[in-house]
């Protein structure tokens, strides 16, 4: 699911909470004077306390119940998701609900699916409330109803936590929520999924005067025939843009950098195509456009009918606005001296249109609305419980490590879209169909931390290695959707393998702390699926590789995989290659990018990875008959891989003479009917048609 | 004379083939044959079927090929001339006889004889048995050489295939120059080793000259030249005349005017000049270049006092390559020269021939797995699986409980050993389709992977077999049509069956009971209890549950079961072992023990004494762990493979083989024998043959000697001479790694070769940003406002664009 600045709560709440803040610190004040009649004073303690009902909320509940965890959901609202009760404003999701794949694969239609949550109850997808490609934004709150009651989550609804501190439990720390009535609580374990909710502000002169996103009207009628200029060129300004194209008469969006198209740069937070009709009338010059500057630079001054020297726009003046008189864009430095509160004496000489006469935006506009997102709320921790900024993403987000604990804030971890940090327009954890997973792979590191259990791996026989990663390329949503950021750790232990799925990468040179999984001295693979170089036009010739010896030159998401000798320290990871996720490893195995997304061919996928693990193993892969097996398990004291682990266990793979003559004929099979081997002429033609079709499949049909 | 023997003989081939001389003999004629002492070749046939008819062309033109060695190739028809023990003999049709006078020399199988080449060489092997020399071993090589050092020379050829067009080529080459010198054959790859060549994989024919006759002492070894063109007629007859040419010829003449047999040859010369004050020093070099060169370079010595010599002083070597002209040039050392032919000029052609060798299995998109490649090539085919039902999330559950048998294979459609066995899976669903309360089915995990998961099958492809009402069993035999087949018609038996009276136990063992099932298997495994309320009893209730499928089990828990052991050193609980009606039952006593432990007891005491190894059963046996007393029989049932089978098996009785696993392979039901023979011992001995495979202790190989009778007291004999090292292993059985089999495509040596900065870490300096955009982090924060770079950018409005 995604939606860019996704929240979670409610943004008229934050009107009552000064209100909810009052009593509370009232009902403080109470508790404290010794009175225990009040309601305020209960405290309750759980082991878990996970912060909001939404998506990431619910998911983590999802987890916290299925482990038989003491845990609690605090949500202020009456029921989940109140976030997209409001949002996006004009109620369509760009979250694809693709229900038909042609495929009955559970997890491979995961990949398509970017609104449903985890669970083990196959029927609790989202496609059970809509059918929408891009389904309306009402939907999505009915969805986690429908998961929280089915699952029975346990949420606590009507808690809205006003102060979160630190504090001491038994030696290490803990969290005290302190909700409206007074009731605190007690957490051992913080899981803050509060999303982002408060509108991102740019302070600048006249900002005032600006409406933003998340109060304008929805109705197009209300902009005809206005001038609107839009700050923002993101998605919700689009979406705000595209709802009123019909109407207003002129749209201009304006932030500091150019848009980014979601299908130029796989980044679902960019610019999606849904909603970018506005670069339609743009290039076609239909009135609207896109200018870049600084916002920080920008002042938005009125200027009254009467409060110019007025002589030639009467008819005009008629057209704007009820008498309030028109908005303009100007700049900081060209208003006189004095504070912006002054605006009312703005005069031609403060725009820019009478500096430079051909000025882009020096026309006046009806409405200047702000799109530019939102912020995480940092303003309900105390100093000692509130994670830092963000380095990146403008300092929205809440900073965390790799593994999403906040930094400095021990036991209290971020989840949902304020844990984007990590990812933030890289990859997709910002958004439902990434965060979902991370919250999975946060839960099993909670197991271990706090649990003493071990992150689930599948031991498996190292013959069986090569066709578990094809299985898992080919289906594994995971690894898909937070491309870049979860890869699958394989743990070499000779004869056989662990095999840890969806890890979070950053977190590596971390892995047995949190995993619970020691590294043996045969080294480990890690399966990643990501985007290529991305130097070519997207849409351009030679955008696509077929030749699976140039698949490191891929452009769209593949699988790599990565082999270590040693685990990457920290020193590693932070020095590693720019664009990578992970550190030059020992060597690195790029499966060609692949039009269909199938990983299975012979030739291209299957064989170059075989050859790959054989390297990395140091030993021979090869499936061989039966036959084969016994006569090497004969004549050789260690026979290869494949028949120790398959035909000396009484697991040999027999065959038919019809598949040994294949192989005998294309002298990979010996041939023992004694010293003497005829050879016929229906052979040879068999060959030479096998070659011939060989050949023919070299075409690219993905250009 | 030779060569004009040669040329003649070749002018033989081409030209004479035209008009037959292939002769038909008639019972008197043929008599006559028999008195005059001459070689002859006959073939006696009745009729002609198309095998037959391409073997007579066959004849007729090795008829051609063999006249010029005196020998007749004779065809002889039994329907019109019945001669006394050959045309009624049983092999009539499919042999052919050597015949000198009367003796018959050898027989052949026209198998063996098959075509032209094949008869010239094995004739001509059989005419020459004397002359050639058969060598298996380097020890029985370096005999020869030492019996012909200071005598003659050797010329060994190495043909890892008989019959073949190189083999024809040694015979002939060896019928030819046969009184010169000492003609070695060897098949092995032992004496390939000894001779020096690394990669004995390859089934390339080849050939040595060893230089014995010049050997001053006889301590000092034989030098060898190897022939390093392909094995034909012209190349092996050029190589010999190279071996005879002188080392080194010196001259007076300009090079171009220089006459060595070598330019006649067409192969290519080094001309060296000397000065007259270095001239032994320059002797000297050129000597040792020739013999580095041997066999590919003439070499030439020039004395430059000659006023014949014209060439410029500023060169000091030359070389001429075949229908060339003379290229000069200056020589600073012999190693240059020697690197210059060796990995230029005399490249060109053998570069060609190794690319295509070697490329073939390096090529990235040739597939060098036998399963994937096998499944691979059937790719055009739809797979059939109208006998099997495929299962989906919607109809598993129904499907497993439905019937009273559903075998569920999981595999995927990707995976190749997954797609070989469905091919037997289908084969044994065709064969089962009838038989009641069975259904084989099928689950695609690529598409349910749900199912699999919920089954948790990790491993594929895997079989599984439901019962109602009863957790799935896991499938643990071969995965082929025959082992599953079976099983499952055993799973239909209950196990254990229970018995209830002798009688019973009497059908169960031997009578109808026993037939029923006899063609599934002979044994048949029996617990003896004295009653059923025996503590032992559901313990192997439980065994029989896990074994069902495996082993046909019978449970007697009764007062009478006492009677089954008496007069055995056995008390009950017991186990009862019948191989077959007519073998002596086995008894074991039955410890009460966890099911697990009864399951490997009775796995255990099925196994047979003297097994007869096939492609299905080896694992069960090579678990012991103990060296292998192998027998290897012909394809043929002969008396002689009856009794070595009898021989064997005499003292197993006794106990006197018990630290060995006695067994037998029969190559016609198991040809891959052949090639373990031929691994073991670098060829293959007469059949029945016996060999000790030290598999876990020390890897030897010890190949009872032929000669010797095949007896089980010489057998005794021989196994306590192996043991006391009194014999010499025939082999070793190598112990290497199963390395990668082709190098990998080192993606980050091509990244660093064509975008260097690509895959390297960066720097300690570098910022340690991901991939954000940098410009968004430049910019100030709301808060921290600044206004002083207003007057750094008086343009300002320009700073708006439109991009």
């Amino acid at each position: 699911m995604s939606f860019t600045g996704a929240a979670v709560v409610d943004g008229l709440m934050s009107l009552i909470q000064p209100l909810f803040r009052l009593l509370c610190v009232l009902s403080l004040v109470l508790a404290s004077s010794g009175s225990g009649l009040h309601g305020c004073n209960n405290s309750v303690s759980h082991e878990y306390c996970v912060l909001g009902a939404g998506p990431a909320g619910l998911q983590m509940g999802y987890f916290l119940s299925r482990s038989q965890r003491d845990y609690i959901i605090l949500e202020r609202n009456t029921g989940p998701g109140s976030f997209f009760h409001r949002y996006p404003r004009h109620r369509k999701l760009i979250s694809i609900n693709k229900i038909y794949t042609g495929r009955r694969n559970k997890e491979f239609n995961l990949r398509h699916d970017w609104n449903s949550l985890l669970s083990d109850r196959s029927d609790l997808l989202f496609q059970r409330i809509s059918r929408e490609l891009y389904p309306n934004a009402d939907d999505f709150p009915r969805y986690l109803s429908m998961f929280e009651s089915e699952l029975g989550l346990k949420v606590k609804y009507g808690a809205d936590i006003g102060r979160i501190k630190a504090s001491d439990f038994n030696g290490s720390q803990g969290y005290v929520l302190t909700d409206q009535n007074g009731v605190s609580y007690q957490c051992s374990v913080l899981l803050v999924s509060t999303g982002l909710w408060v509108p991102q502000q740019v302070d600048f002169l006249g900002s005032d005067l600006v409406e933003g996103y998340e109060s304008i009207p929805t109705d197009p009628e209300e902009f005809k025939d206005q001038a609107v200029l839009i700050l923002g060129k993101g998605n919700s300004a689009f979406e705000t843009a595209q709802s009123i194209l019909g109407r207003a008469s002129r749209i201009h969006l304006y932030s500091p950098s150019p848009v980014r198209l979601a299908w130029q740069t796989h980044y679902v937070g960019d610019l999606r195509a849904i909603n970018n009709e506005l670069l339609d009338t743009y290039q076609l010059k239909s009135l609207d456009g896109l200018v870049e500057g600084r916002l920080e630079d920008i002042a938005i001054v009125r200027r009254e009918k009467d409060g110019g020297k007025r002589r030639t726009a009467k008819k005009r003046s008629q057209t704007s606005t009820e008498g309030k008189g028109q908005l303009y864009l100007t700049l900081t430095e060209l208003l006189d001296n004095q504070n912006g509160n002054n605006i009312s004496k703005v005069t031609g000489q403060n725009l820019p249109g009478y500096h430079t006469d051909n000025f882009s935006l020096r026309q006046p506009y009806d409405r200047v609305i702000r799109c530019l997102g939102f912020r995480f709320n940092f303003s309900i921790f105390d100093g000692s419980a509130q994670p830092p900024q963000s380095s990146g993403a403008r300092g929205r987000l809440p900073g965390v490590t790799a593994w999403y604990e906040g930094r400095g804030t021990p036991n209290l971890f971020v989840l949902g879209t304020a844990a984007h940090s990590l990812d933030y327009r890289m990859s997709a954890g910002g958004f439902v169909h990434g965060f979902r997973y991370t919250v999975r792979a946060v839960h099993k590191i909670l197991e271990q931390r706090y649990h003493n259990i071990a992150w689930p791996a599948t031991k498996l026989p190292i013959s069986q290695l090569q066709s578990w990663i094809l299985r898992r390329v080919n289906e594994a949503s995971g690894p898909y959707q937070m491309f870049g950021v979860l890869g699958d750790i394989i743990l070499l232990r000779g004869s056989y393998c662990e095999y840890l799925e969806e890890f979070p990468l950053q977190a590596l040179p971390q892995l047995f702390a949190l995993s619970g999984r020691p590294l043996s001295d045969h080294g480990l693979l890690v399966l990643v699926m990501q985007y290529g170089l991305n130097r070519t036009d997207t849409l351009g010739p030679g955008r696509a590789e077929s030749e699976w010896t140039k698949a490191w030159r891929s452009n769209f998401l593949h699988p790599v995989l990565y082999y270590y000798n040693t685990l990457p320290t920290e020193k590693d990871m932070r020095q590693r290659p720019v664009g990578w996720p992970l550190p030059r490893p020992d060597a690195v195995h790029h499966m060609v990018e692949d039009f269909l997304t199938e990983w299975d061919q012979p030739i291209s996928h299957s064989q170059p990875l075989r050859r790959f693990l054989e390297h990395c193993l140091q030993t021979d892969l090869r499936a061989f008959y039966a036959e084969s097996c016994f006569l090497l398990s004969l004549t050789s004291r260690t026979p290869p891989l494949f028949c120790r682990q398959g035909y000396l266990r009484k697991q040999g793979i027999v065959g038919n003479g019809h598949l040994w003559q294949h192989a005998r004929e294309a002298g990979l099979m010996a041939d023992h009917q004694g010293d003497i081997t005829p050879r016929d002429e229906t052979s040879v033609s068999e060959y030479l048609k096998h070659a011939g079709a060989a050949v023919v499949s070299t075409m690219n049909f993905d250009l | 004379m030779c060569i004009v023997y040669l040329i003649a003989f070749l002018f033989s081939l081409t030209a004479e083939q035209c008009f037959s001389k292939l002769i038909e003999d008639s019972s008197q004629s043929f008599m006559e044959r028999m008195s005059t002492g001459k070689t002859s070749f006959v073939y006696f046939g009745n009729h002609v079927n198309p095998t037959i008819k391409l073997f007579m062309e066959q004849l007729e033109m090795s008829a051609d090929a063999l006249e010029d060695y005196g020998i007749s190739v004779v065809k002889v028809n039994c329907s019109k001339d019945a001669i006394a023990n050959y045309c009624t003999e049983e092999k009539l049709m499919t042999k052919a006889y050597l015949f000198r006078g009367s003796e018959v020399l050898r027989n052949f199988d026209i198998d063996t004889v098959f075509d032209v080449n094949a008869i010239v060489s094995h004739v001509l092997f059989s005419v020459l048995f004397n002359e050639v020399r058969y060598v298996h071993t380097p020890a029985e090589l370096l005999r020869v050489e030492t019996a012909a050092k200071q005598n003659s020379d050797i010329v060994v050829g190495h043909i890892p295939v008989l019959g073949l067009p190189e083999h024809r080529a040694l015979m002939e080459a060896a019928f030819v120059y046969g009184t010169k010198y000492q003609f070695v054959q060897t098949t092995g790859s032992l004496v390939l080793k000894h001779m020096g060549v690394v990669d004995s994989s390859s089934s390339q024919a080849r050939l040595w000259f060893l230089h014995c006759k010049g050997v001053s002492r006889q301590s000092d070894p034989c030098p060898s030249t190897p022939m390093t063109k392909p094995l034909n007629t012209i190349n092996i007859h050029t190589f010999l005349q190279l071996m005879e040419a002188p080392l080194v010829t010196e001259a007076m003449l300009d090079p171009s005017e220089v006459d060595v047999v070598h330019m006649h040859l067409g192969v290519p010369v080094l001309y060296l000049f000397s000065q007259p004050q270095t001239q032994h020093l320059d002797q000297a070099t050129a000597q040792t270049l020739a013999l580095q060169l041997r066999g590919e370079v003439g070499v030439v010595l020039i004395h430059r006092n000659s006023p014949n010599v014209k060439t410029p002083l500023k060169y000091n070597a030359a070389y001429r390559l075949p229908q060339e002209d003379v290229k000069y040039f200056t020589l600073n050392s012999g190693e240059e020269v020697v690197k210059l032919f060796k990995e230029e000029l005399l490249q060109e052609h053998k570069l060609e021939d190794e690319e295509e060798d070697e490329e073939h299995w390096s090529d990235p998109d040739i597939l060098d797995d036998e399963v994937s490649e096998s499944v691979y090539r059937d790719r055009d085919l739809m797979l059939d699986l109208e006998s099997v039902v495929e299962l989906t999330s919607d109809t598993f559950q129904t499907t497993v409980t439905q019937n009273g048998i559903t075998v569920v294979l999981f595999y995927f459609k990707w995976d190749a050993v997954c797609m070989a066995f469905i091919q037997s899976y289908t084969e044994v669903a065709d064969a089962l389709e009838g038989v009641n309360g069975v259904q084989l089915a099928a689950v695609n995990c690529g598409e349910w992977t749900d199912i699999c998961s919920d089954q948790n099958v990790t491993s594929f492809p895997t079989v599984l077999i439901y019962r109602p009402m009863s957790a799935a069993q896991l499938y643990r035999g071969m995965l082929g049509t025959k082992s599953l087949h079976r099983f499952i018609l055993l799973s239909l038996v209950s196990s254990p069956t229970h018995l209830s009276s002798s009688a019973e136990v009497k059908s169960f063992l031997e009578g109808d009971v026993y037939s029923k099932h006899v063609y599934l298997t002979p044994v048949r495994v029996l617990g003896l209890f004295s009653s059923t309320h025996d503590k032992g009893v559901t313990s192997f209730e439980e065994a029989g549950r896990l074994l069902r499928g495996e082993t046909i089990l019978g449970l007697f828990a009764h007062k009478e079961a006492e009677q089954w052991v008496e007069g055995l050193s056995v008390n009950l609980p017991a186990l009862l072992v019948s191989h077959g009606p007519g073998v002596p039952y086995e008894v074991y006593s039955l410890p009460s023990s966890s099911p697990t432990d009864h399951v490997a007891l009775i796995q255990r005491v099925e196994l047979d004494h003297f097994p007869e190894l096939t492609v299905e059963n080896l694992p069960w046996y090579l678990e012991l762990g103990k060296p292998l007393l192998l027998l290897f029989i012909g394809k043929e049932d002969s008396t002689e493979s009856t009794k070595a089978l009898a021989e064997i098996k005499q003292p197993l009785s006794s106990g006197q083989l018990d630290s060995f696993l006695p067994c037998w392979i029969h190559l016609g039901r198991t040809p891959v024998g052949r090639s373990i023979l031929d691994k073991y011992l670098g060829f293959v001995p007469p059949l029945p043959a016996l060999v000790m495979s030290r598999l876990k202790t020390g890897g030897e190989v010890f190949l009872f000697p032929p000669e010797r009778p095949l007896m089980a007291k010489n057998v005794l004999q021989w196994i306590h001479d192996v043991e006391n090292r009194q014999e010499q292993p025939a082999g070793l059985i190598p112990d290497g790694k199963w390395g990668p089999p082709v190098p990998f495509f080192d993606f980050l040596a091509i990244m660093d070769q064509e975008a260097p900065t690509y895959a390297a870490q960066r720097g300690p300096k570098t910022k340690t940003g991901r991939r954000e955009d940098h410009r968004e982090q430049k910019h100030v924060t709301p808060n921290q406002r600044q206004t002083s770079h207003t007057s750094q950018n008086p343009q300002a409005p320009r700073q708006h664009s439109e991009l």
